[in-house]
């Protein structure tokens, strides 16, 4: 619904992984599967999450908590909290500098994030 | 034209205190009262304070007066003009004991403030547990809470003050620091500001630590020593239901503010006793530790970063509010780390002294001569 304005050939256009970052060290290890909002994706092990993500065609990471306005990849080593994520069930997890794990679960962060409360059944 | 540089009362000290006089007096009707601060309003320690507001003190004068605080708070926001956000909130303050003193303590206070119609009340660790599961009660003997107690923010609560005093007709005047304060023949004449005089017949000083040099300037020794205390700020997580929690025995404390972020606080006599702000890791270390291990869920929530402001000491850890040996040179400052929430009172109190009221609260206690006759009060609840 964000990306109402952007065509569906923008979205799913072929992207040439980089394979040397500014900052960070990282390689691509073996084709892994994770999952993004409850739908099946591939990812090379070790690659940032939203390295994979954006593979992957997903643009939007979250929504701002007051306005609800979509966020996405902006600053790419993890300073600015555009990418936050749900990942494993942490909020605030950021994906631009996180790196990809084999069968992680990656959602959509709606507002500041929810931690777990222990005790609370 | 130049600008006049004579006033009804001269007011040296832009915090929560000199702000909240400058409304007070103006919405009286003193015609002319110019505020200097040497920065920022709110720039000192109120800015820098964790803006906790509470009912929960071991001393009658600070029970009654944190009453008339909370009345104010719920509408100050309108009352001020409501241009600025004050992000009230009554999320309630659970004073926790690891150790039969420190319960014994908060029961005393409790049974004073119940005495004055305050609505605190003892819980049993089961009772805390059930109330909120995510809190690791391990050790705790018991714990104090009242759930009118809260937050504010306080730079826009200063600037609120500020603002209002403004429009009322008061002169604030920011970046503006007193060089010294002005007498002769034992009465004050004024203050000092940029190498001119600026005079008036009445005088308050409400700098908080930096109250103590510039009264010297007259020649008039106050107790009121800094103190360097720490906080830090989290980034933001949903709210949840979660009071400001602290413990007298290692002295941290932490809350949630209504934008999600959580401070942590906590006391550490090893600080230098100074104006100058700084931070240390040592903080960092012992503060997430002790709130740790209260709350166990907050690991992993990542700090955005610390700070720290000078509280104004004094040896009963109480404020001095009390006209002084110079003629028409008042004091409202050290109150040793819990002044903020005090705004309200503080202003009222300055406009009643101003005109020579009887004071709403009796503050005999607060006199300046206490030191010197060794008749101190102390206030066992602080941190």
């Amino acid at each position: 619904m964000y990306l109402s304005h952007i065509s569906e050939e923008q979205k799913v256009i072929d992207v040439d992984l980089i394979s040397a970052h500014p900052v960070l060290d990282y390689s691509h290890g073996a084709k892994v599967s994770f999952s993004f909002d409850g739908k099946s994706m591939e990812g090379f092990e070790g690659e940032p999450i939203a390295m994979a993500l954006h593979a992957n065609g997903v643009r939007v990471y979250r929504s701002t908590p007051e306005m609800r306005r979509p966020r996405g990849f902006f600053c790419a080593i993890g300073k600015c909290s555009s990418c936050f994520m749900v990942v494993d069930g942490v909020p605030n997890v950021r994906t631009c500098v996180t790196p990809l794990k084999k069968n992680m679960k990656v959602e959509t962060q709606e507002g500041r994030g929810t931690i777990k409360l222990d005790g609370v059944a | 034209m130049s600008e006049k540089r004579t006033a009804d009362a001269i007011i040296v000290g832009g915090g929560v205190h000199g702000a909240a006089a400058a409304y007070y007096l103006a919405k009286a009707g003193v015609k002319d009262v110019v505020l200097f601060e040497k920065e920022y309003l709110s720039s000192g320690g109120s800015g820098r304070s964790a803006a906790g507001l509470r009912h929960h003190f071991g001393t009658e004068v600070n029970c009654r007066l944190s009453q008339y605080n909370i009345e104010c708070f719920p509408t100050l926001e309108q009352d001020l003009g409501g241009e600025l956000k004050l992000e009230f909130t009554q999320w309630g303050y659970l004073w926790v004991a690891y150790s039969q003193e420190s319960l014994t303590q908060l029961e005393k206070n409790v049974t004073l403030q119940k005495s004055l119609g305050i609505p605190s009340e003892m819980l049993t660790t089961a009772e805390m547990k059930k109330r909120w599961p995510y809190f690791n009660v391990d050790g705790m003997l018991g714990g104090a809470f009242c759930g009118k107690d809260g937050h504010i923010n306080p730079q826009t609560l200063v600037m609120a003050y500020g603002r209002a005093a403004e429009k009322l007709g008061a002169r604030v005047k920011t970046y503006t620091p007193v060089e010294k304060l002005l007498a002769s023949d034992n009465k004050i004449k004024g203050v000092v500001v940029n190498g001119e005089e600026w005079s008036a017949p009445r005088v308050l000083l409400t700098a908080g630590p930096w109250s103590t040099p510039l009264a010297k300037t007259v020649g008039l020794d106050i107790p009121v020593t800094p103190e360097r205390h720490n906080l830090l700020v989290t980034e933001p997580i949903e709210p949840f239901e979660c009071p400001m929690t602290l413990c007298l025995d290692d002295g941290a404390y932490f809350k949630q503010v209504p934008n999600g972020s959580f401070f942590f606080g906590r006391d550490d006599q090893d600080e230098p006793r100074v104006l100058e702000s700084g931070n240390s890791a040592k903080f960092l270390e012992g503060v997430t530790e002790s709130v740790l291990k209260r709350m166990p869920a907050l690991k992993g929530v990542r700090v955005v970063h610390q700070w720290s402001g000078p509280y104004d000491v004094t040896p009963d850890h109480q404020a001095v509010i009390d006209w002084t040996p110079i003629e028409g040179l008042w004091l409202n400052c050290g109150w040793s780390g819990h002044g903020l929430q005090f705004g309200p009172s503080g202003g009222r109190l300055a406009k009643e002294m101003f005109f020579g009221e009887k004071t709403f609260v009796d503050i005999h206690n607060f006199r300046l001569a206490r030191f010197a006759e060794n008749d101190l009060f102390m206030e066992p609840a602080f941190i």
